[in-house]
């Protein structure tokens, strides 16, 4: 059997003929790699982002914007994808196949399609949110704010005071700076919130 | 016609589907590694340590605002001295190899050598970036996005005045995580281009 698999494939790649197809082949996979690569960034910009929807240019864009992460005193920056989803590519694209939920939401259920209902859905959508960043450790906040690289010394006092006091509560980001580019919903806030945070596999944060 | 007609026969043999197979998944896996040596090679653990040139200038960075600061935002190595666009980031890149053939000829393997070349190395950093107008520094800091009442007065007026008069951030915002040469800074470096214009 295997010799004979081995003669099959000795003739497929015989000649300048295989050499050709398999050049094509490979140009394929560079076209469809890059364009799929580009997607990837497409979508993850503040063009396609915050403002191709209207479900998110008339909520959740208009609340973001002039907030700390959005105008501040450098200029530097923090858009949709920089908080809302994993900075691994692996994890960054299994989670950009999640956001074809938005799609149907948006084609078939229009379940956020007016603000009534955006309103109706915000507690549900941040705690959500909060869940997935305790979860994870506020895995999209450490990747811009590195703590080993914080100064408490440039910080106000009674910030100083609260980071040392979460890092002996083990608190994570989101416990403290919730609502801080979106409105706050009714409802428990993040540290109200129950998240078995033991039954998430430290494999599971990339 | 004969093109058409040699294509088709290229793709006639029965393996051939398999071969394009084959070609497909190379070619995915090739652009993938190079893609991926790309953003290893924008990585602080690559930049800042893969070679003991980079050792002082990595020290010089330790502690300054774009290494430690209230937020712990920083920026890194290839935040300041790579295009952040991709097609002129492989540029850059490739216009690195100089840096291993000065690293095989020993350029600036001591301490010494470094001082001696590093006003030519900084004034050719200023150069770069005074004639891109500074675009790595405002691939983070977005002018428009800065608020002026958040910065001291000192700030606020200077900025100010370096619209008026068509500055550019390095003008200033020199040797900020990197020790300054002796010699002339950009300011003076440029301000004769600009008086010719």
């Amino acid at each position: 059997m295997p010799r004979r698999v081995l003669a099959k494939v000795r003739r497929w790649t015989a000649g300048t003929r295989a050499l050709m197809v398999l050049l094509a082949g490979a140009a394929l996979g560079f076209v469809g790699l890059s364009l799929f690569g580009t997607t990837m960034i497409y979508t993850s910009t503040e063009a396609f982002c915050a403002t191709n929807c209207h479900e998110m240019a008339n909520n959740t864009t208009l609340e973001y914007r002039d907030t700390i992460h959005d105008k501040n005193r450098t200029g530097v920056r923090a858009i949709c994808p920089d908080c809302h989803v994993p900075h691994s590519p692996i994890p960054l694209y299994v989670a950009k196949m999640g956001a074809l939920n938005d799609l149907w939401s948006h084609h078939v259920t229009h379940s956020v399609d007016t603000r009534e209902k955006f309103q109706a859905q915000r507690p549900k959508m941040a705690q959500r949110v909060w869940a997935y960043m305790k979860g994870n450790d506020s895995r999209e906040c450490r990747h811009c704010h590195t703590v080993a690289n914080m100064d408490p010394d440039k910080q106000s006092p009674i910030a100083k005071a609260r980071h040392e006091k979460a890092k002996k509560e083990k608190l994570t980001c989101v416990d403290c700076h919730y609502g801080v580019a979106h409105e706050v919903p009714d409802g428990p806030g993040p540290q109200e919130l129950d998240v078995d945070r033991s039954l998430i596999p430290r494999s599971a944060i990339f | 016609m004969k093109v058409i007609q040699k294509f088709r026969s290229w793709g006639a043999g029965p393996g051939s589907l398999a071969v394009l197979i084959v070609g497909l998944v190379l070619g995915v896996v090739i652009f993938g590694a190079g893609g991926g040596f790309m953003v290893y090679a924008n990585s602080e653990p690559f930049c800042a340590t893969s070679c003991h040139e980079m050792d002082a200038l990595k020290q010089e960075h330790k502690g300054t605002i774009h290494d430690v600061n209230r937020t712990g935002v920083r920026a890194t190595c290839n935040d300041c001295h790579v295009p952040h666009e991709y097609i002129p980031n492989y540029f850059a890149k490739l216009g690195l190899l100089s840096d291993v053939w000065g690293h095989w000829t020993g350029s600036i393997d001591s301490k010494e050598k470094l001082e001696a070349k590093r006003y030519q190395l900084a004034r050719r950093v200023w150069t770069y970036m005074k004639e891109n107008d500074s675009r790595e520094c405002r691939h983070c800091h977005t002018t428009a996005k800065m608020d002026p009442d958040k910065q001291t007065d000192k700030a606020k007026s200077r900025h100010e005045k370096a619209r008026l008069e068509g500055l550019t951030c390095i003008e200033c915002h020199f040797s900020i995580a990197h020790k300054e040469p002796e010699g002339p800074g950009p300011q003076e470096l440029f301000s004769t281009k600009a008086a010719q214009k």
